[in-house]
């Protein structure tokens, strides 16, 4: 079974107490103990998309993430189950001596594959400065880095330095993409200067290697015959398939192609009432957040009573039973529960009030005489959100215009470097992912990501200064509260009414121990046969 | 003959270069960075830009033209924006699985289309004439998507004799993971062949050539078959040629619906990435198959029916 070696609550306290015995624990532990893989399986998985980049210091998504889990190492990683916490995985000791100090030293006898040796505090060193030496877009996630020192007396052991504190530290960077540690002797063999090698992992550490990659078709995961870790391999072969439609990978899995699946919410009833055999269905919260935002620097949506009226106009629970088939739930702003920020309730219902909106309206000058447009991905789901706020926001006369956009389109709308399309923006149907910390969330809102990604214009000079705090506060409460304040803020200003966090069911067989984030998100390192 | 396929074959080029032409115009008149899509969303604006030159999307719109059509003399159709692979390969690795599909798809619909035409023909205002009418009209309407879900779900999910997704391992794999697909695709073509084929032989055994025939008191079978069939298969090669623009459209459905890999599914995902180069790759090597087939068929009518090269 995965050897669970010790949980802690993820933040720094936490960590602090516990990192260091966590290390000793595992290094104490017999090598028997932690062997259980089986031999002759093969596991089929299903993936939302295929892989384009396994470089870690340059990771462009999730399903990346996925593969390099497998078959590279990182200091620490996330736990699998209902609960956002980690463990150690590279590290033997990992300890926050002061607020910009991170102590730790590997366990000794991670080996490279390819005879490209032992892992040291020297990979380490590289592999996370080279992000920023190599400007990589996803640099951001090591945040105020400043170098990694290496320990004169110990090989495996080192200090990361950063410029002033960094709480996402523990939630994002050390235990996802840029937190990978790659082999320097043979990254710099096969790039010359340390940079990008893309899709060809020039040496592998993790209990499995990239045995084959066939584009669009499936990623082969097989053992890796030189790993002497702990973790060992559950299956002989893991297959990840990438497919665009979830509804395919539900055929998919009925017919016994897949072992393991996620499942479309408008499916998850009939599911529910009749699973297929030997299945095990499981409903977890997703941390995507979806909301309706509004172009304050429209012409016409730049009126704030407007904004406010519509706000009032949308009735989040009749969209969750026309999008999402009731499996949703209503939320409450970016942060889902369970993470630092997370808001109770939002300042206005979510049932909103009719009244409230004409009140509004009425404030506004009524309702603009020619239609407003709202702005959709071309999906089942957004198409639905948008055609139900259509009809709400009829309700109180306001007449909306669906314009359905190919992804390509849609996701430069608000883009200022994509010419003069956002000035044409009202109102966007919109939905982000997001990590296990509120920063990743409220990071897109900013007075300077205006005309990037921040769509709706909104800045707020106390919403800045919030953001900026909160990355350095070490004081979970007070850290939370100030997460709270910013998503009433951009509340307040009328350009957002927040819809859902949606949901993310899976299926698998019971022949499989799947070991999953508790956003649903697959570890596939940990799967083994049940 | 020789001067037919000549000039047929200079103005398939031409035809070529025209429609790479305007798919380069349209590819810039959609909005969408290219840069933004591979950077991701937490690349600076001077990451992005950086990229946009290195792409070579800072140019203006004819240089960018220009450079393809060089690249593309020298057999440099680009690589990969967010791999880094190239072009040509990432084509010739999807392509296979398409022509595969397409054919098996036409050559059942053929085998079964052309019989049963004929057949209808020979019987024809019989009940077996009107049934074989039925099916072929039923067939013809329903959209290969709809074949290819139900096909998934009673052979695949309820039965469980073939599989739903993939292309399959290995010569005999690959051959089982292409029947559900083909039949999909090719299940309207066999109405629609045997319309035609039904159509042209009813039309030719009214011909001069044939009514001798029988006045030499030869055999129906072999009236039907020497004389009468050979003709009336003209428009069915005629209809298969034109018609593997459409088998490529079908494709792309059900390469999706049955996660196969192809060009179908590489167009669609890279047009949504806005990946340039390999939309370009993809859709030039499309249309050259497409120009091809209609040439092939072309030529193949010329050479069973000579009346059709005089009229050059």
């Amino acid at each position: 079974m995965t050897k669970k070696i010790h949980t802690i609550t993820l933040g720094r306290r936490g960590f602090l107490q516990g990192a260091v015995a966590t290390g000793l624990a595992a290094g104490t532990m017999p090598l028997g103990q932690a062997i259980w893989a089986a031999e002759g399986a093969m596991l089929n998985a299903f993936s939302y998309a295929d892989i384009d980049k396994l470089d870690p210091g340059f990771y462009q998504n999730g399903y990346n993430v996925d593969v390099m889990n497998c078959i590279y190492h990182k200091l620490a990683r996330y736990v699998p189950g209902r609960e956002w916490e980690i463990e150690n995985e590279a590290a033997e000791e990992l300890e926050q001596v002061d607020d910009t100090h991170i102590r730790f030293r590997l366990k000794p006898g991670i080996m490279f594959s390819g005879g490209y040796g032992e892992m040291t505090a020297e990979d380490v060193k590289f592999s996370f400065e080279r992000v920023l030496e190599h400007d990589s877009p996803v640099k951001g996630d090591w945040g105020p880095l400043k170098e990694v020192q290496l320990d004169p007396d110990d090989k495996y052991a080192g200090t990361i330095v950063l410029e002033k504190p960094f709480q996402p530290l523990w939630t994002i960077t050390i235990p996802y993409g840029v937190g990978h540690i790659v082999s320097k002797k043979a990254v710099m063999e096969a790039t010359g200067d340390g940079g990008d090698f893309g899709m060809k992992p020039p040496a592998f550490s993790g209990p499995y290697i990239l045995d084959e990659w066939k584009p669009n078709q499936y990623v082969k995961l097989t053992r890796n015959p030189d790993y002497s870790g702990e973790l060992k391999p559950g299956y002989d072969e893991i297959r990840i398939i990438p497919m665009d439609d979830e509804k395919v990978a539900e055929r998919a899995y009925e017919a016994g192609d897949l072992d393991y699946t996620g499942i479309s919410l408008s499916s998850l009833s009939n599911y529910k009432a009749n699973p297929p055999a030997d299945t095990t269905i499981k409903e977890f919260p997703s941390l995507y957040y979806v909301w309706v935002g509004m172009n304050i620097d429209n012409e016409v949506t730049g009126n704030e009573d407007l904004r406010k009226a519509i706000q009032w106009a949308i009735n989040v629970p009749q969209i969750m039973d026309a999008a999402y088939f009731g499996e949703a739930k209503p939320s409450t702003g970016l942060i889902a529960p369970g993470l630092t920020g997370h808001r109770e309730k939002a300042l206005i219902p979510p049932e909103g009030d009719l009244d409230k909106a004409r009140e509004y309206l009425e404030k506004a000058g009524g309702p603009p005489a020619q239609p407003i447009t709202i702005d959709t991905l071309n999906a089942t789901t957004w198409k639905t959100i948008a055609e139900v706020i259509q009809a709400q926001l009829g309700q109180i006369g306001i007449q909306v215009q669906v314009n359905v956009q190919d992804s390509g389109s849609f996701w430069t709308l608000g883009m200022e470097s994509e010419g003069d399309r956002w000035k044409n923006m009202q109102l966007v149907v919109n939905r982000f992912s997001m990590m296990p910390d509120p920063f990743y969330a409220t990071t897109w809102f900013t007075s300077d990501q205006v005309g990037i990604w921040n769509w709706e214009r909104f800045s707020n000079p106390e919403f800045d200064k919030l953001n900026d705090e909160a990355l350095s506060e070490a004081d979970k409460d007070k850290r939370a509260a100030m997460y709270r304040k910013m998503q009433d803020l951009m509340e307040e200003s009328g350009a957002y009414r927040f819809l859902t966090h949606e949901a993310s069911p899976v299926m698998y067989r019971d022949s499989v121990e799947p070991a999953l984030r508790p956003d649903a998100r697959p570890l596939y390192v940990g799967f083994k046969p049940a | 003959m020789a001067l037919y396929a000549i000039q047929r074959l200079l103005l398939s080029v031409l035809i070529i270069a025209v429609a790479v032409c305007l798919l380069n115009i349209m590819l810039h008149l959609v909005p969408g960075d290219p840069a933004v899509m591979i950077l991701g969303p937490r690349a600076t604006p001077e990451l992005i830009e950086k990229t946009r030159v290195e792409m070579g999307l800072d140019q203006p719109f004819l240089i960018q033209m220009a450079t393809f059509f060089g690249n593309l003399l020298r057999g440099d159709m680009g690589v990969d924006v967010f791999t880094g692979r190239s072009v040509t390969t990432i084509v010739m690795e999807a392509l296979p699985f398409t022509l595969a599909l397409i054919s098996a798809s036409i050559a059942w619909a053929a085998l079964i289309g052309i019989p049963l035409g004929a057949y209808s023909a020979l019987r024809r205002n019989t009940w077996i004439d009107r049934i074989t009418g039925i099916l072929s009209v039923g067939t013809i309407s329903i959209p290969s998507f709809v074949m290819a879900l139900y096909g998934t779900l009673i052979f695949a999910v309820w039965l469980g004799w073939l599989p739903a997704i993939g292309a399959g391992e290995g010569f005999g794999d690959q051959v089982v993971h292409l029947i559900l697909p083909a039949f999909a695709v090719g299940v309207s073509w066999v109405g629609y062949i045997a319309r035609i084929v039904r159509a042209a032989m009813l039309e030719v055994m009214g011909e001069n050539h044939v009514r001798m025939a029988r006045a030499f008191g030869l055999r129906e079978g072999r009236i039907a078959r020497g004389y009468v069939l050979r003709i009336a298969v003209l428009p069915a090669v005629t209809l298969i040629g034109a018609g593997v623009a459409h088998l490529f459209s079908a494709a792309v459905f059900v390469e999706v619906i049955f996660a196969r890999p192809g060009i179908g599914a590489l167009i669609v995902s890279a047009v949504n990435e806005r990946n340039y180069p390999i939309v370009l790759g993809a859709v030039l090597i499309t249309t050259a198959i497409i120009v091809l087939a209609t040439l092939i068929s072309d030529l193949v009518i010329a050479w069973l029916d000579p009346r059709q090269r005089e009229g050059l």
